[in-house]
C-alpha cells in the first residue's frame, strides 16, 4: 500500500509578525517549516505504516512518501518528513509552478502522483497556515476523481480497499468510510508528528530527492503556476487596525457593572 | 520619598520564595531608582533596621526571604538603562548592555530575540550600538536558569546558571560592571578589570573606593574554591575582579542597582538529542566519553529512570504532558545534548560522533529523539521542564494526606572525575534509607539534582540527614555543596560543612567591613548569631585601633529576629 | 510577459522587497532590484515597495463573447436537518447587492432528499423555497433526490457543476462551513475555475464587472482582493455571519405569515432539475459521536475565552461560572491548550477553532494575531486585560483595563444578583 502526504512550506507562525513602521509582514529570513496541519497528516500516514510494521499485521507493507510544490529549499522540509520515517520524496519545482492559487497547486499536485507509484491513500493537512483556504485536500480528490474526507481526527481503520476515519461533524465526530483510492484532509490536533532518531536524520540526508521540473512532472504549462490560475490578486493591503474599541473606564466594580448593563442589552 | 509600606496582608507573598520558606518583615518598599535606594539604605541604617533585597522570589534558597526588618523589593527598576560596544575577554568587540536589577530575563531574552529593545531615552551611542546589534548575528544573555521570570538582579546575586551553563560558565563572567549601594547608602562602580585583588592566600586584599570618596582596604578570606560549578559563599581567589565578589554574593554585600551583561552571540544552527539508555551507567560511561570529544556540546543534561517514570506516570494519568512524545518504557535514563555548531554540515558531523559515542556505550542510536525545527527544540524544552513539574504534582498528591511532605533537593557538584563516585553515592546511601528518588540536573558539569520524594514525615527527616552526609562526602571530593542555587538561608549548615567555621567567620569578616551594622541579607550565608560574634570581635578590633566605627553598629540590628527564618516550612 | 515585474525606472534600490521576500525571489544589485529564480510570485514585495515598482503581470486574454455567456448569481442553499441555514439567508442578501451591480437575477440551488416527493407539496422543501424566494431570491432550483439526502460533497459536487456547465451562472457563493468548504473546492476543480475561500468583502467592480473578493490572509495581518477575469463561475466562499447584517428584521426569509396565494406565487419560481444518475456517493457514515459536554465552540452564541492572563489553572473554574451565566461555551488561546489547562478543542484561533459568537468575553488575552484571525467572525469582543497597548483591547468592541480574574469575579457576582 502506498500513502502520499502532500506538505507545504510555510513561513513559521511565530515569525509573522508586523513592521510597525512600513506596515508589511516582517520576514527576517527564517526558515520555513512545514505547515502544521500536514505535520498531522505525515504522522497519521506513519502510523498506518508502522500498524502494517508489527508481528503479527495480517496487512500489507506500506510504504510513505511525501509530495511538495515550492522553491528549491523545500527539498530540506522533505528531507525532515524522510528522517521522521517517510520513505521516498518527490518535489516539484520549477518557475513554471510560481503563482498558483489553489487550482494550479492541485493540478500540479495530482501531476506529481501520476509520477508516483499508484497511490491507495493521498493525506493532506485539512489547509495551510498562511492562505487558509482548506480548499487543496478536495480540489486534488476532484482532479483524481476519488472521495475526499476532510478534517479527520482520527484513523480507524485502512485495509482491505477502504478507509475508516472520525471526521469533525457538527456538535462532534462521525466514523466515515471511503474506498481507495482516496484523499483525506487531517485536522491539526490528530496527531503529533514524532521526533526523528539519529538514524533517521542519517537516512533523510542521504535518501534522494525526486525534483521533477514542469515536464519531467508532464505538466501542461497553460495550467501551471499564474498562468493556470483563474484567481489572481489585484491588490493586497494591510488592514488599518486603528482602534474602535470604546473603553470602559472605572474601577472594577464599576467596569463590571457596565458590562453587566452591555450584556443585559444585547439579545442573545 | 520612597513609600515605605508597613508589611501588612496584601504584601503577604514577599516574605516568601520558591523555596517555599516563610519568612517575616515589618515594611517593604519599591524603589524605581538607584537615588530612592540610597535613600532607603540611609534610612534603614539610621534606624538599625535589617533590609532584604529580593526581586521576583524565584530562588530556592530563601536568600530574598526577610529574615525581619525591611524588604526592598527591586522589581520595579525594570529599565534597560543603554549600550555599548566595549572589548570582550579575548579582544573581540562585544555588545553590552547597560539595566537596572529588576529587568526579567524572560524579557530581556524577548528584546534580543525580537529585537524589540525599549530604547525610549537611550543616548546617541545606545542607539547606534542597538541598530548594530539589530543588523549583525543573533546575540544572546547565555545564562539560562530554568526559571526566565528571574530579574537579572537576583541572577547577579545567586551567580545563577543553567543547562548552558556547561559551554557558557554560570552568569558570573558575563558581568561586566556593576553598581552597588552599600548600607551606608554610599555607592560603588565596579567594572571588570579596573580592581583586582592583591596578594595570595590569606594574605589577599580588595582595595575599594566609593564614589564619595572613601577608601576601604578589604581582608579577603583565605579558603581556596572547589574547582566544580559553585555557588557556594563568596567568590574569592587570588587577583581576582572586584566586580566578582558581589557576583553570587547572595545580597550581603550592598544592593545592586545597575548591572552592565556582556551578550554573546547565538550559535548559527543549534540542535538537541535527547539520548535514551537502558542503564544509568550508560548514561555516565556516554557524559564521560562525550565530554573531551563533543567540543560544540552547549549543554548536557540528566534523567533518571525514576524521574521519566514519574512523568511517563503523569502522561497518563492525563496531567496536561498530551503533546510530549511517549518514552519508551525500556528507557532507564536520560541524556539530553545540546549542540551548538556554524553550520548544518558541522551539526550533522556532530550528531555522528554523538551516535558512535552512543555505541560505545552499548546504546542505541534509535533512542534519540533529534530536534532540528522550533517545534521539535520546544517539544524538548517542555519535556525537560515537565519532569521536575510532573514531581512537583506528584509531591503535591502527598501534601495532601501529609502536609508537613516536602521535595528535597540537592544542588550538590563534583569534579569531572568523580562522576561515577558521587552517582554511586547517592545510589547507595538512597537504597539503605529506603528512600524514593527522582535526579534530573547538568551532568555535564557534574550537577544533579537528587529530589528525595518523602512518603512521611520520617522520610523527610531521612533525606535531610543524607543530605548533610552528602555534603561531607561531596565537600571530601572537592566538590561544591551549592552549585547553582546559592546558600541563601536554607544550606547555610552545608556551607559550613563546606568550608569549616573558620572560613565561614572569615566571609562574615569580610561582610562586616562593607556592612559594619550587618544589616544586609541576614541570615544568608552564615548565621545572624554567627555574623553578630564576628560583628562584636570587628568593632573591638576598630576600636583597639582607634578606628571611628559607631558603637551602636555593635549591638543587635533593630527589629532582626534570628528565628524568623531559616526554617523550611 | 508573466510574472514579476521590475519598473527601473522607478525602483530605488532601497531593498524593502528583499527584506519582505521569504524565499530570496528578489535581490537588489546596484541599486535595482532583480527577481531570481526563487520568485514564487506571492506578492510581498509588491506590498513593500514603497514607490510602486513592482507589479505582478498576467497575460492571459479571456474570451470576452464567452465570458458574457454566462450571467447571474447563485447561492448555495445548505440544510441541516431540514433547516436553511442562517448564512444562505446572508448570501441571498449580498447576492441581490451584487445582482442589482451587474442587472442580474438571484437564484437559490437547493438539494434535498427524495423523501421530500413522497410528501409533495407544501413539503420542508417547498417551505424552504418560499423562505428563500421571500429572502431575496427571485429563482430556485431545486433537485430532489436521495443522492443528496446527506451532506454529502461528491454527489452535490458533480450536480452543481453539471448544473453550472449547463446554466452558466457568472457567480456562485458558498456558505464558509465545513460543508461548504468541502463542497466549494469539489465544484470549482471541476469546472476548472477559481475559487475564494473566507471573503469578507464581495463587491462588483464597477469598470470591469468583476467580482472582486476581499479576504484576509497571514492570520488577518495582510488583506488580499481577489478576481477570477478569465474563468467562469467566479466562485466565493464566506464564513457564517460575515454578511448577517444585510439580513434585515423579517428579511432571513420568512415565508411563515405569507398568505397562500403569495406562497403559491412563490414556488411558481421554483424549477425542479434532475441529478445525474452516474453522480454516486462513495462516502459513507457509519457512526456519530457527539459530544455530551459543551457543544462545540465554533457555533457557540456566547464564548468567554480565556488567556494566560488569567494566572493559575484553578481560576478556570470562575471563567466557566461566567460562561455558564451567560449561557455560552469557554474557549482559551493556545498557551492553555500547550499547557494542558484545556482540551484542544477549547483552542480558538488560526490553528484552532475559527468562531463566531455573538458575544466573545476575552479574560486576559493578549491577542496575538494567530488568535484575533480566530475571531473575526465575533460581534461584540469585550476584552478584559491589563495592558491597554495588548492587541485585543485595538480588536475589541469594548476594552476593560482591569485585572481579569478580580473583573470576572465582579462580573460574575453581578449576574448571580
Amino acid at each position: 500500500m502506498h500513502v502520499v502526504v502532500c506538505v507545504k512550506a510555510v513561513p513559521s507562525t511565530t515569525e509573522v509578525r508586523m513592521d510597525t513602521v512600513t506596515h508589511t509582514i516582517v520576514r527576517d529570513g527564517r526558515q520555513a517549516v512545514i505547515n502544521p496541519f500536514d505535520t498531522a497528516a505525515l504522522e497519521l500516514a506513519l502510523r498506518i505504516k508502522d500498524a502494517a510494521g508489527e508481528k503479527g499485521a495480517p496487512a500489507e507493507p506500506v510504504s510513505v512518501s511525501v509530495l511538495s510544490m515550492g522553491i528549491p529549499d523545500t527539498e530540506r522540509l522533505l528531507r525532515d518528513a524522510l528522517s521522521r520515517g517517510a520513505d521516498a520524496a518527490v518535489l516539484l519545482s520549477d518557475r513554471a509552478f510560481a503563482g498558483a492559487d489553489t487550482l494550479a497547486t492541485s493540478y500540479a499536485l495530482a501531476c506529481g502522483l501520476a509520477q508516483m507509484p499508484p497511490a491507495d491513500l493521498v493525506l493532506c493537512g485539512k489547509m495551510a497556515v498562511d492562505g487558509d483556504t482548506a480548499q487543496i485536500g478536495p480540489e486534488i480528490a476532484g482532479a483524481l476523481g476519488v472521495p475526499c474526507v476532510t478534517d479527520v481526527r482520527e484513523l480507524a481503520e485502512v485495509g482491505a480497499g477502504r478507509v475508516r476515519v472520525w471526521r469533525g461533524c457538527e456538535g462532534g465526530t462521525e466514523l466515515a468510510e471511503a474506498p481507495l483510492p482516496a484523499v483525506l484532509t487531517v485536522a491539526k490536533e490528530a496527531a503529533d508528528l514524532r521526533m526523528p532518531s539519529i538514524a533517521g536524520v542519517r537516512f533523510g540526508e542521504r535518501a534522494r530527492v525526486r525534483v521533477l521540473d514542469a515536464p519531467a512532472a508532464g505538466a501542461d504549462p497553460a495550467r501551471c503556476g499564474l498562468a493556470g490560475s483563474p484567481t489572481q490578486v489585484v491588490r493586497s493591503f494591510v488592514p488599518q487596525r486603528t482602534s474602535v474599541a470604546v473603553r470602559v473606564e472605572g474601577t472594577v466594580a464599576e467596569q463590571a457593572a457596565q458590562v453587566a448593563d452591555l450584556i443585559e442589552g444585547m439579545t442573545l | 520619598m520612597v513609600n515605605v509600606h508597613p508589611m501588612d496582608e496584601g504584601y503577604a507573598g514577599f516574605c516568601r520564595d520558591e523555596s517555599r520558606t516563610q519568612g517575616s518583615a515589618a515594611s517593604i518598599s519599591f524603589p524605581v531608582s538607584e537615588d530612592e535606594v540610597r535613600a532607603l539604605m540611609r534610612q534603614m541604617s539610621a534606624a538599625g533596621t535589617p533590609v532584604t533585597v529580593q526581586g521576583t522570589r524565584t530562588g530556592l534558597a530563601a536568600g530574598a526571604v526577610p529574615a525581619g526588618g525591611h524588604v526592598m523589593n527591586l522589581a520595579h527598576m525594570d529599565r534597560v538603562l543603554g549600550m555599548r560596544v566595549a572589548p570582550g575577554p579575548d579582544g573581540a568587540a562585544v555588545f553590552c548592555v547597560r539595566l537596572q536589577p529588576g529587568v526579567v530575563l524572560a524579557n530581556l531574552r524577548k528584546y534580543l530575540a525580537d529585537k524589540s529593545m525599549p530604547t525610549a531615552g537611550w543616548d546617541a551611542e545606545s542607539l547606534q550600538t542597538w541598530g548594530e546589534l539589530c543588523e549583525g548575528t543573533e546575540q544572546i544573555f547565555p545564562t539560562d536558569p530554568t526559571e526566565a521570570s528571574a530579574t537579572l538582579g537576583g541572577i547577579v546575586a545567586c551567580n545563577a546558571s543553567g543547562a548552558r551553563s556547561y559551554r557558557y560558565g554560570p552568569a558570573r563572567p558575563h558581568i561586566r560592571a556593576l553598581r552597588v549601594v552599600l548600607a551606608s547608602g554610599e555607592t560603588l562602580a565596579l567594572e571588570r578589570g579596573a580592581r583586582v585583588a592583591r596578594g595570595r592566600g590569606a594574605e589577599r586584599t580588595l582595595a575599594l573606593e566609593t564614589e564619595q570618596g572613601r577608601r576601604m582596604d578589604l581582608a579577603l578570606p583565605s579558603y581556596e574554591m572547589p574547582r566544580t560549578k559553585n555557588a557556594s559563599g563568596y567568590y574569592i581567589e587570588d587577583g581576582m575582579d572586584a566586580v566578582d565578589l558581589f557576583v553570587g554574593s547572595d545580597g550581603t554585600l550592598g544592593v545592586v542597582t545597575e548591572i552592565e551583561v556582556e551578550l554573546v552571540s547565538a550559535p548559527a544552527v543549534v540542535w538537541a538529542v535527547s539520548c535514551f539508555f537502558t542503564a544509568e551507567s550508560q548514561a555516565l560511561d556516554f557524559v564521560v566519553a562525550a565530554r573531551p570529544e563533543l567540543g560544540c556540546a552547549l549543554a548536557f543534561e540528566y534523567f533518571d529512570g525514576a524521574a521519566l517514570g514519574i512523568l511517563r506516570h503523569q502522561k497518563a494519568a492525563g496531567a496536561g504532558f498530551a503533546s510530549l512524545p511517549d518514552v519508551d518504557p525500556a528507557a532507564a535514563a536520560c541524556v539530553f545534548v545540546e549542540l551548538g555548531c556554524a553550520d548544518e554540515s558541522e551539526a550533522l558531523a556532530a550528531l555522528e560522533r554523538v551516535a558512535a559515542l552512543i555505541a560505545r556505550v552499548g546504546g542505541s542510536e534509535d533512542a534519540t529523539w533529534v530536534a532540528r525545527t522550533d517545534v521539535d527544540r520546544e517539544r524538548l524544552r517542555f519535556f525537560r521542564h515537565a519532569v521536575p513539574e510532573s514531581v512537583n504534582m506528584l509531591i503535591d498528591e502527598r501534601r495532601r494526606t501529609d502536609p508537613a511532605i516536602t521535595k528535597l533537593g540537592s544542588d550538590m557538584a563534583v569534579p569531572d572525575d568523580r562522576l561515577h563516585d558521587v552517582m554511586a553515592l547517592y545510589r547507595e546511601t538512597l537504597a539503605e534509607a529506603g528512600l524514593e528518588s527522582a535526579t534530573w540536573g547538568h551532568i555535564g558539569n557534574n550537577h544533579l539534582h537528587v529530589n528525595v520524594l518523602p512518603r512521611n514525615a520520617a522520610d523527610h527527616a531521612r533525606g535531610k540527614e543524607l543530605f548533610c552526609c552528602w555534603a561531607r562526602a561531596v565537600t571530601d571530593m572537592g566538590g561544591a555543596v551549592s552549585a547553582e542555587h546559592g546558600v541563601g538561608k536554607i544550606k547555610r549548615d552545608f556551607l559550613a560543612v563546606m568550608y569549616g567555621e573558620g572560613h565561614l567567620r572569615e566571609m562574615a569578616r569580610l561582610k562586616c567591613q562593607l556592612d559594619p551594622q550587618g544589616l544586609l541579607g541576614r541570615g544568608n550565608l552564615f548565621s545572624a548569631e554567627l555574623l553578630d560574634e564576628e560583628r562584636a570581635a570587628c568593632a573591638a578590633a576598630a576600636g583597639e585601633k582607634g578606628c571611628a566605627l559607631d558603637a551602636a553598629a555593635a549591638g543587635s540590628p533593630a527589629g532582626a529576629s534570628p528565628h524568623a527564618a531559616g526554617e523550611v516550612a | 510577459m508573466s510574472g514579476l515585474v521590475v519598473d527601473a525606472a522607478r525602483c530605488v534600490g532601497c531593498r524593502r522587497c528583499e527584506k519582505a521576500c521569504a524565499t530570496a525571489g528578489i535581490v537588489v544589485e546596484g541599486r535595482l532590484a532583480r527577481v531570481t529564480e526563487g520568485c514564487v510570485l506571492c506578492g510581498a514585495c509588491v506590498e513593500a515597495c514603497p514607490v510602486g515598482a513592482l507589479h505582478i503581470e498576467k497575460g492571459a486574454a479571456a474570451d470576452a463573447a464567452d465570458l458574457a455567456a454566462w450571467q447571474g448569481v447563485w447561492v448555495f442553499c445548505e440544510q441541516d436537518a431540514g433547516a436553511v441555514l442562517p448564512v444562505v439567508f446572508e448570501l441571498v442578501a449580498k447576492a441581490r447587492e451584487l445582482a442589482a451591480a451587474r442587472g442580474c437575477a438571484v437564484t437559490a440551488v437547493l438539494g434535498t432528499g427524495a423523501d421530500d416527493v413522497a410528501l409533495g407539496a407544501g413539503g420542508p422543501a417547498d417551505a424552504a423555497c418560499a423562505r428563500l424566494l421571500a429572502g431575496g431570491a427571485d429563482a430556485v432550483l431545486l433537485c430532489r433526490d436521495e443522492r443528496l439526502a446527506q451532506r454529502d460533497a461528491e454527489p452535490y459536487a458533480a450536480w452543481l457543476a453539471e448544473l453550472a456547465r449547463e446554466r452558466k451562472p457568472e457567480i456562485i457563493l458558498c456558505g464558509a462551513t465545513p460543508f461548504g468548504r468541502e463542497l466549494a473546492p469539489g465544484v470549482a476543480v471541476r469546472l476548472q475555475t477559481g475559487l475564494t475561500a473566507d471573503c469578507t468583502v464581495l463587491e462588483i467592480d464597477p469598470a470591469t464587472g468583476l467580482l472582486q473578493q476581499t479576504r484576509p490572509a497571514f492570520g488577518g495581518n495582510l488583506m488580499a482582493t481577489i478576481a477570477c477575469p478569465a474563468h467562469r463561475p467566479q466562485m466565493a466562499t464566506v464564513r457564517p455571519g460575515v454578511f448577517a447584517g444585510l439580513v434585515g428584521a423579517g428579511g432571513a426569509g420568512d415565508a411563515d405569515g405569507l398568505a397562500a396565494p403569495v406562497v403559491e406565487d412563490l414556488l411558481a419560481r421554483v424549477s425542479e432539475v434532475a441529478l445525474d444518475p452516474r453522480a454516486t456517493s462513495h462516502v459513507r457514515v457509519l457512526e456519530r459521536r457527539l459530544l455530551a459536554e459543551g457543544a462545540s465552540i465554533a457555533e457557540a452564541p456566547v464564548l468567554v475565552v480565556a488567556g494566560r492572563g488569567i494566572g493559575s489553572k484553578k481560576n478556570l473554574a470562575l471563567v466557566r461560572r461566567l460562561a455558564e451565566l451567560l449561557g455560552g461555551e469557554v474557549g482559551c488561546t493556545r498557551p492553555l491548550v500547550e499547557m494542558g489547562w484545556l482540551a484542544y478543542r477549547h483552542q480558538v484561533g488560526q490553528t484552532g477553532v475559527s468562531v463566531a459568537p455573538k458575544l466573545l468575553v476575552a479574560l486576559g488575552v493578549s491577542g496575538a494575531i494567530q488568535h484575533l484571525a480566530g475571531i473575526g467572525g465575533a460581534q461584540t469582543v469585550i476584552a478584559v486585560n491589563e495592558d491597554p497597548e495588548a492587541p485585543i483591547m485595538a480588536a475589541a468592541t469594548y476594552a476593560v483595563q482591569a485585572d481579569c480574574v478580580a473583573f470576572a469575579q465582579e462580573l460574575t457576582t453581578r449576574l448571580e444578583g
